[in-house]
């Protein structure tokens, strides 16, 4: 039975850069810490990494009115429903999508090849010290049993929050979000933002696609492969058939 | 006439044809597994993990036995004549049973266009494969990648149309010819109708 697509909605303006949500989604993965480096800025680690699902994006972005403005937002899997991962994955169950509409991922079945880093539209997916994928999978396990992702539990502010896809765009709709970001980018984000600026601000593409060769790939080359195999067996009976095969009494030559 | 047989392959050319012929069907049906996610085909490797080690091996193989191809066929492929044009106007003959066609060489014009083909695409997909499962350090390893994909689907599709059609011109389609890659002998007789420059060359 389907169930309503869920998805986290992610406010910026409500976010104080707490990195409660980082904390607890390696409590709860069981994600070693690491060693960091310093960028010069608050955001830390700098990106992603192979045992850091989700992470806060600090942006420094002055205003006329406010000389010390930050935009804080959470970066992570978008789990997209038309996801550029999955369709570039050569190992069926690796990534795969859950009831609530999330981009899980298993790594008895991911073959390590690391083709889902270079189709996914956001440069998320990482891989661990056996080429294994890893990247935020929505708490699977928690939210199969009801649960809200960790995440979105442990956030004090409400800057990331559970829920129903449609009545979370219905909510921020009704703060007077006019766009919602991600609402129908790549069949619609499973992780949406109520971004005040453009996207671009907050680091996030404008129009985010997956790229471009691996559509081209999913429409035109895979379908290929088989039309072009059974084609060219088709065609070589039909000649048999046909024409016939070049015996050598028959074989004519020029003079 | 006599049931003379002159020597088309050597043993080795004949071995090296097998080791390309077996590593391509390996590579071929692990590669249609990948793309359609045939899960029993699969389990016939032993799972996806130990199926992905086996295609990227056999394409090691498949690739240092396509680089020997390079003595066998190539300089061969290069020379065009203009019984080689002729021959590709008259479709080799190959539409029409009254057909005839000018004299060929050790290899006729489709085959050397068929050889280029194959080395080119071979090539390609051996490059490409080798950047998918080695990544090289790059700044911008990911265009890489997805260029290697695309170039490596490419010359899939490229191969999945061109050796079916070369296996069945090889077998079926002109009686005799398999042998060689069996004894490497042809009868002088077939060698003189169907590669009379390669004949009058050696001198048969
Ligand atoms: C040196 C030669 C080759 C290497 C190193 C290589 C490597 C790879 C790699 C790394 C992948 C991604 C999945 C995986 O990790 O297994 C792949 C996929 C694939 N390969 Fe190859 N390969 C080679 C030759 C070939 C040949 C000769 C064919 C067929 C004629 C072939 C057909 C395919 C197909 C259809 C796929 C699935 C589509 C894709 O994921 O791109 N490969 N290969
Ligand atoms: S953001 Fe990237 S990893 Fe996440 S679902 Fe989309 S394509 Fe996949
Ligand atoms: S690394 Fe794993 S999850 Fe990513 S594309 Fe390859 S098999 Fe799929």
């Amino acid at each position: 039975m389907a169930i309503a697509r869920k998805a986290l909605l992610i406010s910026p303006e409500l976010c104080i850069g707490c990195r409660g949500c980082q904390t607890a989604c390696k409590s709860w993965n069981q994600l070693p810490g690491q060693k960091t480096r310093n960028t010069g800025t608050f955001q830390n680690p700098p990106d992603l990494t192979p045992s850091l699902f989700n992470m806060i994006r600090y942006v420094e972005m002055p205003s006329e009115t406010n000389m010390v403005r930050w935009l804080f937002v959470s970066r992570r899997c978008m789990h997209c429903g038309d996801a550029g991962c999955m369709k570039i994955c050569p190992a069926p169950g690796a990534l795969y999508r859950t009831k609530e509409g999330a981009v899980a991922f298993n790594k008895e079945k991911c073959i390590g090849c690391k083709l889902c880093v270079a189709g996914c539209p956001f440069d998320v997916p990482r891989y661990d010290e056996k080429d294994k994928v890893t990247k935020c999978h929505l708490c699977f396990d928690r939210i199969a049993e009801g649960l809200q992702p960790a995440c979105a539990k442990t956030c004090p502010t409400g800057a990331i929050r559970y829920g129903e896809r449609d009545s979370l765009i219905g909510s921020a709709k009704k703060l007077g979000y006019a766009k919602v970001y991600g609402e129908t980018d790549l069949d619609g984000l499973g992780a949406i933002y109520a971004f005040k600026d453009a996207p671009k601000l907050y680091g996030m593409s404008e129009k985010p696609e997956i790229p471009e060769s691996v559509v081209f790939w999913h429409k035109v080359l895979k379908p290929l492969a088989y039309i072009g195999l059974g084609g060219a067996v088709a065609a070589s009976l039909l000649h048999y058939i046909a024409i016939g095969p070049k015996k050598d009494e028959e074989v004519k030559k020029d003079e | 006439m006599s049931n003379d047989m002159v020597k088309k392959a050597s043993s080795f050319e004949i071995l090296n044809h097998w080791v390309l012929a077996v590593s391509f069907f390996v590579l071929t049906i692990s590669g249609y597994a990948f793309l359609f996610h045939l899960e029993q085909v699969g389990s016939v490797f032993g799972g996806f993990n130990q199926m992905k080690v086996i295609h990227n091996w056999a394409g090691v193989v498949f690739g240092v036995s396509l680089f020997f191809t390079i003595f066998h066929y190539l300089p061969v492929s290069l020379k065009f004549t203009a019984d080689d044009f002729a021959w590709i106007g008259k479709a080799g003959g190959y539409l029409s049973k009254k057909a005839a066609v000018p004299p060929q060489d050790e290899l006729n014009a489709g085959q050397k266009l068929y050889y280029l083909v194959v080395l080119i695409s071979g090539i390609v997909i051996s490059a490409s494969g080798i950047v998918i499962w080695l990544r090289p350090m790059a700044a911008d390893i990911n265009r890489w990648v997805l260029i290697s994909h695309l170039l490596h689907n490419i010359s899939f599709d490229l191969m999945v149309i061109a050796i079916p059609a070369h296996m069945y011109l090889a077998t079926l389609a002109n009686p005799g010819t398999f042998r060689i890659m069996v004894y490497g002998t042809v009868p002088l007789a077939w060698a003189k109708k169907r590669h009379a420059k390669w004949v009058q060359r050696m001198g048969f």
